[in-house]
């Protein structure tokens, strides 16, 4: 039994792409089932149903955040035995091969990839910005010449979106999430991503609609042609394609300006395929194959040029097939190389549940970093004090 | 005949309060597979936890200004409803149609109206750069206009049913005694519909203190925190967190608030004995 998220788009290539496993390994029976798209829901079905210690499935989807969590509390199997961690290494991009190992030990496999990138409209700038300065600069050269562009749109809701918008600043400014195992929110680089994040409001480089955006009313203001930057995650560049777009043909896409000009990083997301550690070990042997099926090159190709998921390994990138039909994903390559996962901490979801909220104060101003910043460091160390 | 329905409501009602009640003595987080009894350690944290008490404020801000609002409307409609006029059972039925769609359907509509960009509320208020959902102070109002145009209509039908249980002819005799319009309505209406009315609040004042998914919907509690209620700090704490323990404690101080609130509005409005609206 496979749990997963619907694949948006035609149902044939996905029904192929299973029925080809079974043909391969007719003694085997594959039963999928298709769960709810809302990352939370998806997260709250598992916390019940593996606490239950539920054999129901064996093969399903976590997202990226989840693995430490899961691995923690023994609901999803070590699999180093199937997939040791150097291997995992060599086949998979970085991030997501950082992303499944918890202490050494492979938890999952990464199936596909999701980054945090900054797209800009090629009309509006001379070049794609490198330092956060200089988006700022292009921004303002832009708004000068037509006063009602908006400079920069991002995510600035309460809620997750902002917990990787805010990383990818952090990250630019040379910032790290983790010193060991202890999780650090309150460092010199936090309050300076802070800072700038609140300065895009105060300078007027981001409109104040972005404190209650997400991704989709952040692609909107862009398509629509309203803004100069937007950062969001490649689904975006689709929908900037098609044929009704005002946009089409005048933006493309980078990494995340930082602190110096270096390649920034993007957060990473996409999923990941998780063995259930409550399933039998008769059926085991015939998950680990469906798992390896399913990350295979061919599966990850077909899934790329289908749906538009990026492939998480890496000599998928080289297929000539994708090369031809989807080249957009071979250029996001640098991107997804270069994405960086959120904390690995079994802690996650406390985490993020106390950034959102700090982190949203900052953004609408009714806090400072500084405050923000010891506000979320000190609930973390009390959490995390008895914790483990 | 009484033995059977007294086993299933301690089955259905009284187990899982229970149970509840006993996960909030501890500390228990899914994930780790801790289970430590802590008493009433849970409870102790409760009351220095910031968080919890910005909840109550807003939740208590909330449920007061929301019911104020839609018991006001409320009857102002269901005196309209009340008064004999061409196509009334039409305008009845339709007067319902918030109340009739469901509360996450009606707040994603409501999450687009209020969209800065494209939304209609900000295109027809003046000052086009008021963001709502995403303010701290506007977020809240905005929830509680969605909650306004949700329930009134319930709350006017409630009270319309009020209304038609008081005779036509204590209005006659009073019409004869020289009474206007005015002195009608707080001689005779407002007393006769008290009742009614102690019942309407109660029922949303319950409603509104447990307000979970208009609000998540709109917000998600952001921006924040600033609307976040304590069914939603429950929520997180359950759910998102997997923190059984400090989670349940939530849920009964919930629970703990609704009741207490129950029980004032008895005693103080009080039902008159006999003569109860329901």
């Amino acid at each position: 039994m496979f749990k997963h998220q619907p694949m948006w788009g035609e149902p044939e290539p996905f029904r192929q792409l299973l029925a080809g496993f079974s043909q391969e390994n007719p003694d085997i029976d594959l039963v999928t089932e298709v769960l709810p798209n809302a990352s939370d829901a998806v997260h709250q079905y598992f916390l019940t149903s593996l606490e239950g210690k539920s054999r129901e499935y064996d093969v399903f989807i976590a997202d990226v955040v989840w693995v430490p969590e899961f691995a923690r509390a023994g609901w999803i199997s070590d699999i180093s035995d199937a997939f040791p961690p150097d291997n995992v290494k060599r086949d998979f991009l970085p991030g997501p091969a950082e992303a499944v190992t918890v202490e050494g030990k492979t938890y999952a496999l990464p199936w596909y990839v999701d980054a945090g990138l900054l797209y800009y409209r090629t009309d509006l700038v001379p070049r794609a910005p490198k330092t956060f300065d200089e988006l700022i600069q292009f921004a303002k050269a832009a708004k000068q010449k037509d006063p009602s562009l908006y400079g920069y749109v991002w995510q600035g809701r309460q809620y997750e979106g902002l917990v990787c918008d805010t990383y990818e600043a952090i990250w630019g400014f040379g910032g790290e999430s983790m010193q060991g195992k202890r999780v650090t929110v309150d460092t010199k680089e936090a309050r300076a991503a802070l800072t700038y994040e609140r300065s895009l409001f105060t300078q007027g480089i981001s409109p104040p609609s972005v404190t209650s955006a997400g991704e989709e009313e952040a692609r909107r203001t862009f398509q629509d042609g309203k803004a100069v930057f937007m950062r969001n995650w490649p689904y975006a560049w689709g929908e900037a394609q098609k044929p009704d777009s005002p946009i089409k043909g005048k933006v493309a896409f980078t990494t995340l300006p930082t602190v110096n000009g270096e390649p920034g990083h993007g957060a990473l997301g996409g999923w990941q395929l998780a063995l259930n550690a409550f399933t039998p070990s008769w059926r085991r042997e015939a998950a680990v194959k469906f798992m390896k099926y399913m990350t295979s090159k061919k599966a990850e190709v077909s899934l790329a040029i289908h749906y538009g998921r990026n492939p998480s390994r890496k000599d998928a990138y080289k297929d000539e097939g994708l090369r031809k039909e989807a080249p957009f994903i071979v250029d996001l390559l640098p991107v997804l190389e270069n994405a960086k996962p959120r904390p690995v901490t079994p802690y996650y979801g406390m985490l993020s549940d106390v950034l959102q909220s700090e982190f949203s104060a900052v953004v609408s101003g009714i806090r400072t970093p500084e405050s923000a910043l010891d506000r979320a460091q000190k609930f973390l160390d009390h959490v995390t004090q008895g914790g483990s | 005949m009484v033995l059977p329905a007294v086993v299933i409501l301690v089955v259905v009602a009284f187990y899982p309060i229970l149970a509840t009640m006993w996960l909030s003595m501890h500390r228990m987080i899914l994930v780790f597979h801790e289970e430590t009894f802590v008493g009433l350690g849970n409870y102790g944290f409760l009351l220095s936890d910031p968080r919890f008490w910005s909840a109550l404020s807003n939740t208590a801000y909330f449920a007061a200004v929301a019911v104020a609002i839609e018991l006001v409307l409320g009857l102002g409609f269901a005196l309209i409803l009340n008064a004999a006029f061409p196509g009334r059972s039409l305008l009845r039925a339709a007067i319902l149609v918030p109340w009739a769609i469901p509360t996450v359907v009606s707040a994603k509509l409501w999450a687009w109206l209020f969209n800065p960009e494209y939304g209609l509320v900000t295109h027809l208020l003046p000052g086009h750069d008021v963001n709502w959902l995403g303010m701290p102070g506007y977020a809240m109002h905005a929830a509680i206009l969605v909650d306004v145009w949700k329930t009134t209509p319930f709350v006017a039908l409630l009270l319309l049913a009020g209304l038609q249980t008081i005779p036509q002819d204590i209005y006659k005799a009073a019409q004869v005694d020289g009474a206007g319009t005015i002195r009608q309505f707080f001689s005779i209406t407002l007393p006769l519909l008290r009742n009614t009315i102690v019942v309407t609040l109660i029922f949303r004042t319950l409603d509104a203190s447990r307000v979970f998914d208009a609000v998540y919907v709109l917000t998600e509690g952001g921006p924040a925190n600033t609307t976040e209620t304590l069914s939603i700090y429950a929520y997180k704490t359950l759910m998102r967190v997997g923190d059984f323990g400090y989670g349940s404690t939530l849920s009964v101080v919930t629970f703990l608030c609704v009741m207490g609130i129950s029980v004032a509005y008895l005693k103080v409005l009080g039902v008159e004995r006999g003569k109860g609206a329901r």
